[in-house]
């Protein structure tokens, strides 16, 4: 996704569209129903998530169906949030989720500053290296990981699950897209002051950064709340158990508590809905199409 | 490489003969050695990372495949016999054509309905066009597990909503995916709703990247809607479907997680798509040499028909604006 979209600067200049001066009410009335029918697509399935929260056991799945539950119930939203296993997997999953948001920011923003600006012996073989990791399918390298993981003694820890994803050839290469279009003007004035490079990243680029940083570390925060596989494949021990485990877990132990696991989904996945909200502004403006044309 | 790197710099007025005082006072400008050593130390957590998570899982991959590797013996080389292997399983290449297929229902829905959807915000104001472009974009969010969840529940044979909804229309309750036939179909539902976001945005950008007064002289011309959309906009975006389509289509080729959850392959293998297949084999088998094999096969097929999608499309040079 990031490949190929990258960040405006400043200032989206996208809002220039033009309302159409031929439409009449008919083709307004259409258009917001078109509207009507894509949020609702979307969002249905998350607002059935959330009402099915409140039915109690019989009632998610019964015939006829039936949408809203005969009485509202608050019991699986207490029930499940008095189970210490999953205030601890919210806990766990979120605190390892900014430790990796943040951890992969402050890397993957320090190598694009380098190959945007620093001129240095073998850069191109070593942004061609990075660039490559980019196209390597997950599953070609999944089965190997988890026998370099082993052998390297990581499995049940938490660097398991913040090292390996950490480095990003594509937050590189979408950090370094955004450091491209920043002036060189800036910095050259803090050189002849004889900053250092260290200095002029630390000091100016970052300060710069904030819609880029958001969008990577939205990023990188949700690959976290919502990886299941390599959590399933490193992770045994309760302790460290993350959230998508946790629920599919759950299900196959406790499936037929289907209020309680509706409950705990819609719980799971409030996180990064409020998050996306706070930043959609961000995401959503971050989108634009660089040198596809 | 100095020089050229300094010239391109422009550091300062100097002229290339200034005397040695100068001389030092412009060295923390120039020299490549203090570079160097930043450049490295800075780099240094990327390369080191994706040599010990990315770089050395596949050069042991592509070890792996030629032996008979597992965790318990000492492994022994085959050569290609693990290719050969995967090659001739009926199960393996029955899962890549499943894949494709799978690929074939999730990436036209995908697009089709992102063009409607980014044509129709276009012509939005720009408040409903917020409110738009942020709910749609909610689902890509949400993970795979808690989608799986969803829709198993949707899918329910009785009681599920699916059914309800079919009932409208004096269709019989269907068992979905319990349905050998439906399955592959009812498990690219979710896929779509997952993917529709962030390709209706990008469609959406670029659809804005077009100027509004190619549209204008089209009217004037007396173009509709739909004449528009052939002679401006399709061709104008074809970089960008392009571009969704390969990413489009290798990621739905890859999809593991929904048939993991939601049915685990079945039933009788109908939505066991390539990569479940191989991780499945990797859970299940201590000999790791085939699953590896498979994978990087799988690599391959998919590396092929992505160069194969971009050149028939970019063989059809269209005019470009």
């Amino acid at each position: 996704m990031a490949v190929l979209t990258a960040p405006v600067v400043a200032g989206a200049p996208a809002t220039a569209r033009r309302r159409n001066r031929r439409s009449s009410p008919l083709a307004t009335a259409l258009r917001f129903l078109a509207g009507l029918i894509f949020v609702l697509a979307a969002l249905f399935p998350l607002g059935w998530m959330a009402i099915a929260g409140f039915k109690s056991k019989t009632e998610v799945v019964r015939t006829p169906f039936q949408f809203f539950p005969e009485v509202w119930r608050w019991e699986n939203y207490g029930q499940i949030l008095e189970d210490p296993t999953f205030v601890r997997t919210l806990g766990v999953t979120f605190g390892g989720a900014m430790l990796f948001a943040a951890l992969s920011l402050t890397i993957n923003a320090m190598a694009a500053y380098v190959f945007a600006r620093l001129e240095f012996d073998f850069k191109r073989t070593l942004w061609t290296i990075v660039i490559t990791t980019m196209f390597i399918p997950g599953m070609s390298i999944l089965l190997t990981s988890f026998i370099v993981v082993t052998r390297l003694q990581m499995l049940d820890t938490l660097a398991v699950l913040v090292l390996p994803g950490a480095a990003s050839a594509a937050h590189v290469f979408f950090v370094r897209q955004f450091y491209l279009a920043i002036p060189m003007a800036l910095e050259e004035a803090a050189l002849i002051d004889g900053a250092s490079r260290w200095g002029i990243f630390r000091h100016i680029f970052v300060p710069m950064s904030k819609p880029v940083f958001v969008v990577v570390g939205m990023t990188s925060f949700l690959a976290f709340w919502n990886s299941y596989v390599w959590p399933i494949m490193t992770i045994t021990s309760p302790g460290l158990f993350q959230v998508q485990q946790y629920l599919a877990t759950f299900r196959s132990e406790r499936g037929s508590e289907l209020g309680l696991l509706m409950a705990g989904s819609t719980l799971a996945a409030l996180p990064v809905i409020i998050l996306f909200l706070i930043f959609q502004r961000y995401i959503i403006g971050g989108i634009k199409i660089s040198g596809l044309r | 490489m100095t020089l050229i790197s300094r010239g391109a710099r422009g550091s300062g007025p100097q002229p290339a003969d200034t005397k040695t005082s100068e001389q030092r006072r412009e060295r923390p400008l120039r020299p490549k050695r203090r570079d160097n050593v930043t450049a490295y130390v800075m780099l240094a957590p990327v390369v080191i990372l994706l040599g010990i998570f990315v770089i050395w899982p596949l050069l042991y991959s592509m070890f792996v495949s030629l032996y008979d590797w597992s965790f318990y013996q000492e492994s022994v080389f085959v050569g290609f016999r693990n290719f050969r292997v995967v090659l001739t399983d009926p199960q393996f290449v029955e899962s890549v054509l499943r894949g494709l297929r799978f690929a074939l229902i999730v990436v036209p829905s995908v697009m089709v309905i992102a063009f409607l959807f980014a044509s129709l915000v276009k012509h939005m104001g720009k408040r409903a066009a917020t409110l738009l472009k942020v709910s749609v974009y909610i689902p890509t969010v949400i993970s795979g597990v808690i989608t799986s969840l969803i829709f198993v529940l949707i899918y329910q044979y009785s009681g599920g909503i699916a059914n309800w909804l079919v009932g409208f229309f004096g269709i019989e309750a269907q068992a979905w995916i319990g349905d050998v036939k439906l399955a592959l179909p009812a498990i690219a539902v979710p896929a779509i709703w997952l993917g529709l976001g962030i390709t209706s945005l990008i469609m959406l950008a670029g659809l804005l990247d077009i100027p509004e007064s190619y549209y204008e002289a089209a009217r004037l011309e007396g173009a509709n809607w739909g004449k528009q959309t052939i002679y401006i906009t399709i061709p104008l975006m074809k970089n960008i479907f392009l571009y969704l389509l390969i990413t489009g289509f290798v990621g739905a080729v890859q999809q593991f997680e929904l048939p993991l959850i939601m049915t685990n392959g079945g039933p009788l293998d109908s939505t066991l798509l390539p990569n479940l297949y191989i991780f499945n084999h990797f859970r299940y088998d201590i000999y790791v040499g085939y699953s590896i094999a498979a994978a990087l096969l799988l690599f391959v097929v998919l590396g092929s028909i992505s160069a194969g999608i971009f050149k028939t499309l970019n063989s059809e040079k269209a005019v470009d604006g």
